[in-house]
């Protein structure tokens, strides 16, 4: 995705980067004639995006002609961004007013632009809010519904995209039909002969961890996950693991999680089965198996089936492609789909018909939900903020060269050197005034814990702000992450929480 | 849209206006020769000039960068334009050092891709070595044993230290899959056409083996009532143990071999009689069965070595006594000399009349013979043999090399006036097998077949095609007495040409074109080595000699797994990594380029320190591919040209800029950049595809997997699927071989309590388990009480099966799934 950025920059296409850090993309951004870096305080995404929102309106540039036609509620957004006085947003977000201005005529006098964005927008306690601040930009330009234009969430792992599609949500079933809806009920409980199916939504993922400390939560069955690495806040989630009855982990490695698990499935990787994923922009692609499982190891559906039958359901399948052939009748987005159509580059969906072409632009001429709604959004605060005695703030993600809790990336040969442990980047100003030099061991230290990793003094980062990734299962950052959840989807907020930053007095 | 018409080569080409010349005859399927272009991206500053093709009244013109004009006239393919192009490989080959195929690969007679499985060995992907290996061998459990390994006497590791143990590797895989159960082969789909094959030795299974492979319909006639041949009956158990024959032979017979024993070629069936009977082809691969007679007075008292090797190795313990004399110098007779020496016989002694270095049995074998006291008597033959009162006493002589004959041969001859004496118990003629002829009185095929001088029959060495159409003779039978992969090849030649005759198909064959560092030791710069220090090979566990002369017990006990992947770690991997793409290869062959002006020093080093790419400026030819394809300004790419056109310096770095996204590697046309991870070399077409998506991120790359034998070999994408295109990150690229990491789970584990360790089970327990406790938390607490977390590393199929799992087995809509990460 960077490369394609790259590219188009390269042909001209102006970039805009909202970031605290200075990363391959901003750096772009700043090496462009005419690119803009909007280098923001962590956690000051709404009032920034509000800010040039405000800008699009109070100068005009808003695409008049599409508020009426597509969309709702103008009215209200408008006077609500009227309260977001310019030099007020500068002071909050630490962006320039000028530059705020720059950002919002770039995008809306392009004559297309994309948003793209990541997970410095979702992983906050206001995370969704963030989202829908970013929404109210696209409705107010119209850049929706045309090549080239749009708003993309980058997914951070490779079939987010399907395994939502499928229903692996408590609150919706494969397409996102909602547990509570009786006629989609009814069809599922048909195709699996089963007498009924639960109608009141499921616990979301937090949510387990928080009744099983309640002891209202006793068995989980963890797939291809290792909350115990990668979630926020993690000293709460190997807690929650503790105290269940059961766990049973099902991974291609011994994980952090598995170590809190009774049972531990040995499963193939994907080189090792047949199966489809879906792609962010919905694309739906066949992996086709290359290499035989090692020693006694075998594909999830496989399991999956072995434990429903030892449970009493009949639950048979001798090649995934008659899962999807099962999976398209009740999920209307893959109604189209099968094995033989997506040979080759794949199909988009919707693709809601054998026949169809499938999507690959949506909104075309209408939303789902009818007209585009603004929704006015006021600042979500961070679960807290630097203070004195945690003086900098801490922004976690990833490197291009590890991917999650690193089991796969870091088993792989010569990744260790490129990337072999972690670093704390902090910026050239914070080390020099806490007497820390590059390269030297330093540790790190949140209200929840502390971690030992190795200082990188660097300008990539933000001046108040230290970077670090959660990879290293020896160097477990989400000890020190916020107990901050998104309001609404419960996302761990994950970029921001208040550090301080020590040489670690043990390594001398 | 606007389009011209043109003309290329005479054919009319409608195309965009815009396109360029190679563009149209790409889009009509015409070929035109280039090593610099990449289409999409901008020309090299160094055009490699290939794609000069003539434009009627224009002259000549690079068809990469000359637009199509309405009514052009182009030729692609004229004499001067051929001739234009083998020049400018040449000046391009007059610079290339480096090897194509290793030594070991060209020496081995079987054609093994050894470099390719030793490397398979060195990372523990040994099912994967075996199936490089039975491309060529299918018989890796007796070869692996008895091999003479041609492979290693050509082995570069000499010129550091010592060569690879390489056949002791292919018999450590061979038993390695034994020990673990076979895996079950299939051919392909049954083609209906029936072939026979006379003889179940080593030519005859690996041919079987191949023509099953093919789909044909396959029937093995045997004399004996054993399939084997000299693997069972002549070469020794304590060398290959029966019990290996019954397994090898087994694993080919599983193939769906038909098999006859017990019939004998010209006492129960004829040629003709199986044409009669619908074999449409034979292959005759019966081996060599008659003992050269000792030709001197008294030479009938001498017992026959081969019925002597087949009586100790079906058990039957011929009487000799306890002094010996063998006949010989090959390895009938040091494995006659050996076995006598288990048969109790304390003063065994092999005559032979010339040096050590002229006897043609293993050196290996002579000097285990040797701790096993077996004593050689060189320089000397015997003229004379007495036998009175059940001892034989011997007249012999010391030999001299008399004077060179017609070929120029020097024969030993007596030393004049030489005269000694031995006398023991018994002497046993081992001078070797030679041709029989006799067949061609079985019938009027038989009697058509054209024989050798040597009386063997006269069959192609690379077709093993006799003078009659549609039979077919190899092993020993035709290239009189040879080792184990000689007729192991042979037999899979056959097979070959066999499908050929029956199909009427032609299979492309490999040229023997290479590049080389030099095909003799004292040719290879020493330079190449800079930096390897000292490793010596592993030692075969072998049992002690004083133990092994009393039984036929196997005597090598074979590599432990550590021992094989630390010698398999010796290779030096002197075959190109870069084969499958090399497009000046490819061209090189097509316009003949001779190799023989190649350099033959190291003008650069190797530089070896990027993590996932070998940079080998040696084989550098200019295109500037890799610049090009780089989209991050990290390539430091610097040449210089001498008067002759020829490249006199070339510098490649790649710089910090560098973000390992491998694109210059996919995109150099030679063996200049390679990634390190590809350890098989491997020719285009060697390895399949297999069409995948990266799951290391939500943009779902495409990726074609390289794959052999249930190994990944290296990753590439294709460069007109979306939404890549051909991009990769590093993590896409390289980020693959966790697949085969020692610490993948590999049973299931269970334990009571999380203090406790885990103890692996088998499946049935761990799901009864998971089951059990899954079902009891339900019924005792509520279905709410349990929940799934399942993964974007799932498949489609996966997470459905896993809500559907949560919501119609537990009976509660708690899944979630990693997404908030």
């Amino acid at each position: 995705m960077g490369l394609k950025v790259r590219e188009a920059v390269e042909k001209g296409t102006r970039l805009v980067v909202i970031d605290p850090r200075r990363t391959e993309v901003s750096s772009l951004a700043e090496a462009q004639e005419g690119g803009i870096w909007l280098r923001l305080r962590p956690g000051t995404n709404i009032p920034l995006l509000n800010g040039i929102l405000r800008v699009i309106f109070e100068e005009g540039l808003a695409n008049e002609e599409f508020i009426r036609e597509r969309t709702e509620g103008v009215d209200a957004i408008k006077t609500h961004v009227m309260d977001y006085e310019l030099s007020q947003v500068e002071e909050i977000t630490g962006v320039p007013e000028d530059r705020i201005r720059d950002a919002a005529r770039a995008y809306a006098n392009a004559g297309t632009a994309l948003i793209l964005y990541g997970l410095g927008v979702a992983e906050h306690k206001g995370g969704t809010a963030g989202v829908m601040a970013l929404a109210n930009l696209v409705l107010a330009t119209g850049h929706v519904g045309r090549p080239h234009t749009g708003i993309n969430p980058l997914r951070g792992q490779n079939n987010v995209q399907g395994a939502c599609d499928m229903g692996t949500l408590p609150y919706s079933l494969p397409g996102y039909q909602h547990t509570d809806d009786e006629k989609a009920l009814k069809r599922f409980a048909r195709l699996w002969n089963v007498p009924e199916l639960p109608v009141d939504p499921g616990l979301m993922e937090p949510q387990m961890y928080d009744e099983a400390l309640r002891g209202n939560f006793r068995g989980l069955y963890v797939v291809g996950y290792d909350p115990a690495q990668t979630q926020g806040n993690v000293s709460h989630v190997r807690a929650a693991l503790k105290a269940l009855d059961f766990l049973v982990v099902q991974d291609l490695f011994l994980t952090e999680t598995a170590r809190y698990a009774h049972v531990v499935l040995p499963a193939a990787c994907f080189y090792e089965k047949d199966g489809t994923f879906t792609s962010g922009e919905r694309r739906i692609r066949r992996v086709h198996k290359a290499v035989d499982p090692p020693w006694d190891a075998r594909p999830d559906w496989e399991i999956v089936c072995l434990i429903s039958q030892a449970m009493g359901y009949p639950m048979f399948y001798t090649h995934p492609s008659q899962i999807m052939a099962e999976l398209s009748q009740v999920t209307p987005p893959y109604a189209g789909v099968s094995y033989e159509r997506i040979e080759g580059h794949g199909q988009v969906w919707p693709c809601p018909a054998p026949d169809h072409p499938g999507t690959a632009l949506l909104h075309t001429e209408r939303f789902p939900i009818g007209k585009g709604r603004f929704v006015p959004v006021s600042p979500v605060f961070a679960e807290e903020d630097a203070d004195r005695d945690f003086p900098l703030t801490l922004v976690t993600g990833r490197r291009l060269e590890h991917y999650n809790n690193a089991s796969m990336t870091r088993r792989c040969e010569a990744f260790d050197r490129i990337a072999g442990k972690e670093f704390v980047e902090i910026h050239p100003e914070d080390a020099a005034d806490l007497g820390i030099v590059d390269g030297s061991s330093v540790a790190v230290e949140s209200r929840r814990g502390r971690v030992i990793a190795t200082a990188r003094v660097t300008e990539r980062s933000r001046p108040g702000s230290v970077f670090m990734t959660f990879h290293f299962s020896e160097t477990p950052v989400n000890i020190l992450t916020s107990p901050g959840l998104d309001t609404k989807t419960l996302t761990p907020e994950y970029k921001v929480c208040a550090v301080r930053v020590l040489p670690d007095d043990d390594s001398i | 849209m606007k389009t011209v018409t043109i003309e290329i080569d005479g054919q009319t080409i409608t195309v965009e206006d815009g396109a360029t010349i190679l563009e149209a005859a790409r889009s009509a399927g015409l070929d035109i020769p280039t090593l610099c272009h990449i289409s999409g991206v901008s020309e090299s500053r160094i055009p490699c000039l290939l794609c000069m093709v003539e434009v009627e009244g224009k002259g000549r013109h690079r068809s990469c960068a000359t637009s199509v004009e309405e009514g052009m006239k182009i030729s692609t393919r004229t004499k001067e334009l051929e001739e234009f192009r083998a020049h400018r490989l040449q000046l391009l080959a007059d610079v290339h050092y480096g090897d194509c195929k290793a030594p070991c690969n060209l020496t081995c007679p079987g054609g093994i891709n050894v470099q390719g499985y030793v490397n398979l060995v060195a990372r523990g992907e040994y099912h994967a070595a075996l199936g490089l290996i039975k491309e060529k061998n299918p018989l890796p459990l007796s070869v692996g044993r008895v091999c003479p390994r041609f492979c290693e006497t050509r082995c570069r590791r000499i010129l550091v230290d010592e060569p690879i143990a390489i056949n002791h590797l292919k018999r450590f895989v061979a038993d390695y899959a034994l020990e673990r159960g076979l895996t079950e082969e299939v051919g392909a789909p049954a083609t209906g056409r029936r072939v026979g094959i006379i003889g179940g030795g080593p030519a005859g299974l690996s041919a079987a083996y191949y023509l099953r492979k093919y789909g044909h319909d396959v029937t093995i006639f045997e004399a004996e009532n054993n399939l084997g041949g000299a693997l069972r009956f002549w070469i020794p158990g304590y060398k290959l143990p029966n019990r290996v024959v019954d397994r090898e032979v087994q694993s080919i017979l599983s193939m769906g071999v038909h098999v006859k024993t017990g019939k004998r070629w010209g006492q129960d069936f004829t040629l003709d009689d199986l044409k009669t009977q619908g074999y449409e082809a034979i292959f005759i691969a019966t081996g060599l069965h008659r003992q050269k007679a000792l030709d001197i007075e008294g030479g009938e008292y001498a017992i026959d070595g081969l019925k002597f090797l087949r009586d100790v190795n079906e058990g039957r313990h011929p009487l000799i006594g306890d002094q010996v004399l063998v006949v010989g110098g090959g390895d009938i007779a040091v494995d006659t000399a050996r076995s006598a020496r288990r048969l109790g016989a304390s003063n065994v002694t092999v005559i032979y009349p010339r040096s050590r270095v002229e006897l043609s049995a293993q050196q290996r074998d002579i000097a285990e013979a040797e701790k096993e006291g077996v004593q050689f008597f060189l320089m000397a033959m015997p003229l004379r043999i007495h036998r009175m009162e059940g001892r034989i006493r011997v007249e012999m002589a010391r030999t001299i090399l008399g004077e060179p004959d017609a070929k120029g041969l020097r024969q030993p001859e007596p030393m004049p006036g030489s005269r000694l004496n031995w006398s023991g118990e018994c002497v046993i003629n081992a001078t070797g097998q030679e041709g029989d002829g006799s067949f061609r009185s079985f019938g009027k095929i038989e009697s058509s077949i054209q024989l050798t001088p040597r009386n063997t029959i006269k069959s192609s060495p690379s077709t093993m095609a006799t003078n009659v159409p549609g039979i077919y003779a190899g092993g020993d039978v035709a290239s009189g007495p040879r080792t184990v992969i000689q007729a192991v090849s042979s037999g899979r030649r056959a097979a070959e040409s066999i499908h050929e005759f029956l199909l009427s198909v032609k299979t492309p064959v490999e040229p023997r074109f290479n590049f080389s560092k030099g095909k003799r030791f004292e040719e290879v710069d020493l330079h190449n080595f800079d930096g390897f220090s000292i490793r010596l090979s592993e030692v075969m566990p072998a049992r002690p000699p004083e133990r092994r002369v009393t039984d036929f017990g196997e005597v090598e006990l074979g590599f432990s797994e550590e021992m094989a992947r630390r010698e398999a770690g010796r290779c030096l991997k002197c075959g190109c990594t870069g084969l499958s793409k090399c497009t000046f290869r490819e061209l090189s062959i097509q316009y003949k380029v001779n190799t023989s002006a190649a350099p033959s020093r190291l003008r650069q080093p190797i530089e070896d320190s990027h993590p996932f790419i070998s940079v080998d400026p040696n084989k550098c030819i200019a295109c500037t591919r890799c610049e090009r394809s780089c989209r991050y300004d990290a390539i430091d790419l610097h040449f210089e040209h001498g008067e002759s056109g020829h490249i006199t310096s070339v510098r490649i770095r790649l710089t910090e800029r560098c973000v390992s996204c491998g694109a210059c590697v996919d995109a150099c046309p030679t063996g200049a950049l390679v990634k390190k991870a590809v350890v098989v070399p491997f020719l285009p077409g060697e390895a399949e595809i297999v069409k995948s998506v990266c799951t290391y991120c939500g943009t779902g790359c495409g990726l074609d997997l390289v794959v052999t034998h249930g190994a990944i070999l290296e990753v590439k994408a294709d460069g007109s699927s979306p939404p890549n295109y051909g991009a990769l990150c590093v993590k896409g690229r390289f980020g693959h071989t966790f697949y085969r990491h020692p610490e993948r789970l590999k049973k299931p584990l269970v334990r009571e309590g999380i203090d406790e360790p885990f103890r692996e089970v088998g499946w049935d327990e761990a799901i009864r388990l998971v089951a059990g406790r899954f079902r009891q938390i339900r019924d005792a607490y509520g279905s709410n009480r349990i929940g799934v977390l399942s993964s974007s590393r799932c498949t489609n199929e996966e997470n459905y099966l896993l809500q559907k799992f949560t919501r119609g087995v537990l009976g509660t809509n708690n899944i979630d799934n990693c997404a908030r990460v």
